[in-house]
């Protein structure tokens, strides 16, 4: 049941996920601009129409994308076993894994989107350049609480690193499962079971319009 | 319940419980699960997680913090991943098109009522809770939410409550009071129909159950020699379960979905979320 929940909670996430404003010094601000463009969109009648589906999500991909750092999640996730990867294996490995992330959790949305609202909370810093985010996603029966962890990055724009939702942080739980992976197997496997699995998500998502 | 139907499952409590404490006791138990600590390279710091086992510790603040708090131990896996892929068709199988048949019949008010219900009559339980863990405004803002919503709300059919600050503090269980006196989890455990628990929480699950009013009624009919307690005491689970289901319908493919490994994934969201709600 609970693991229910934290899926719920993890599809509307997303909803919240926003891209970064050029030039925004301020966390929640950077969250916050490309959630509301999220809505804008979702809330679009042009994407009621049926075979939109792909459009919306490719348009949904383009707000989301800039919001987040897959280079730095990526290293969270493999954690210490990222020092095993060759420059080519970091590559396919983000560029998989990213793609993954969005298929997945923007499909979620889409079928999922019912009026949800974003309450923003407040922004906690440690230092200036880490800072999290906490809002929560007034659903029908329940008030989600989803954490977004920020760093500024090199260009001195706040990206987010990890997401936790009902405490549960997805990169901890992506690395979890990839540590008991790279115990057996080298990063290529990895890599490649990524890419299966990307495979079938776009052939369902291909029947399902 | 009669004793002869309850000796298989007592019996494979004992084997599991036994099971685990003698794992429990072993050497194994002792090493630290994660690899290499000599290069930490590469590893980003996050200033938020102090429990991160991958923090480069040069950098971190808590260094010296449980680093284990995150992960659980395991050792009737072959056992749980059996019961995680038999809850896995039962949902499947069994709770998803119940829940989704009933969602089409219920509209949403009347399934918003019944969970609403529920949530308010298992307000003993949650106040009791916050009572254990000296949390007094929390439990004072449980009574005032259920005399508020037992009266204005018809029952707990309603939820009135809601509108006013203080009135919806977080639910509290057993489990939580028995983490927040440090009792550990213990190890991992899927229950056939439950899903996912700890050792402690399933210990606390057991404390919830005497403090909730259904097993007072059954108690009831047992003395007036009813026969029908399990059955009324099953009808009254599936019906929760079926009407929570039908608000979250999709979730559990979603999670299921986004994992390379569910069973893993599972248990590490289960973990970390029970961690969450001690900490709060």
């Amino acid at each position: 049941m609970i693991a229910k929940t934290i899926a719920s909670i993890l599809t509307l996430v997303f909803l919240t996920v926003v891209p970064c404003m050029a030039g925004s010094t301020d966390p929640m601000e950077t969250i916050r601009t490309p959630i509301d463009a999220l809505m804008v969109i979702l809330n679009d009648p042009q994407y009621k129409e049926p075979g939109t589906k792909a459009a919306q999500r490719d348009e949904i991909w383009k707000i989301v994308k800039p919001m987040f750092d897959f280079v730095e999640i990526s290293k969270r996730t493999v954690a210490r076993n990222w020092r095993d990867f060759s420059d080519a294996e970091k590559t396919a490995f983000t560029d998989v894994f990213a793609q993954f992330l969005a298929n997945t959790y923007i499909d979620k949305i889409q079928g999922e989107y019912h009026n949800e609202k974003i309450v923003y909370l407040n922004q906690d810093f440690y230092s200036d350049a880490y800072a999290e985010v906490k809002t929560q996603v007034l659903r029908e029966t329940a008030e989600i609480p989803v954490n977004y962890r920020m760093f500024k990055d090199g260009a001195d724009l706040w990206k987010v690193y990890d997401i936790i939702v009902e405490g549960v942080s997805l990169v901890k739980n992506y690395r979890t499962q990839f540590a008991s992976i790279l115990k057996k197997d080298k990063p290529a496997a990895l890599i490649q079971m990524l890419n299966e699995k990307l495979a079938q998500q776009n052939q369902r998502l291909a029947e399902n319009g | 319940m009669k004793m002869k139907n309850q000796l298989p499952l007592l019996a494979l409590l004992l084997c599991i419980l036994g099971h685990g404490l003698t794992w429990a006791a072993s050497p194994a138990t002792l090493a630290a699960p994660t690899g290499d600590e000599s290069a930490a390279e590469a590893v980003p710091f996050d200033p938020f997680d102090p429990f991160d086992p991958f923090d480069d510790s040069t950098n971190d603040p808590f260094a010296g913090d449980d680093d284990a708090v995150q992960s659980v131990a395991d050792p009737i896996v072959g056992f749980n991943r059996a019961m995680f892929a038999f809850n896995d068709k039962l949902y499947f199988w069994v709770l998803k098109p119940v829940a989704i048949g009933y969602r089409t019949v219920f509209p949403t008010p009347v399934r918003l009522g019944v969970k609403n219900f529920f949530y308010n009559l298992l307000t003993p339980v949650r106040f009791v809770n916050c009572l254990l863990q000296g949390k007094d405004e929390a439990a004072k803002g449980e009574f005032i939410r259920f005399m508020v919503n037992t009266t204005y709300g018809v029952g707990g059919l309603f939820n009135p409550a809601k509108n006013y600050p203080g009135l919806t503090p977080p639910a509290e269980d057993f489990g939580q009071t028995l983490g927040l006196y440090h009792a550990g989890n213990g190890f991992y455990i899927v229950w056939p129909l439950f899903g996912p628990s700890t050792l402690r929480d399933t210990v606390g699950s057991v404390g919830d159950w005497a403090l909730n009013p259904l097993t007072f009624i059954k108690l009831i009919q047992v003395d007036a020699g009813e026969l029908t307690t399990t059955t009324t005491g099953a009808a009254v689970f599936g019906l929760r379960t079926v009407n929570d289901t039908s608000f979250h319908i999709g979730d559990y493919e979603a999670l299921k979905n986004a994992a390379l490994d569910p069973y893993e994934a599972f248990r590490n969201a289960y973990i970390q979320n029970r961690n969450s709600r001690i900490a709060q």
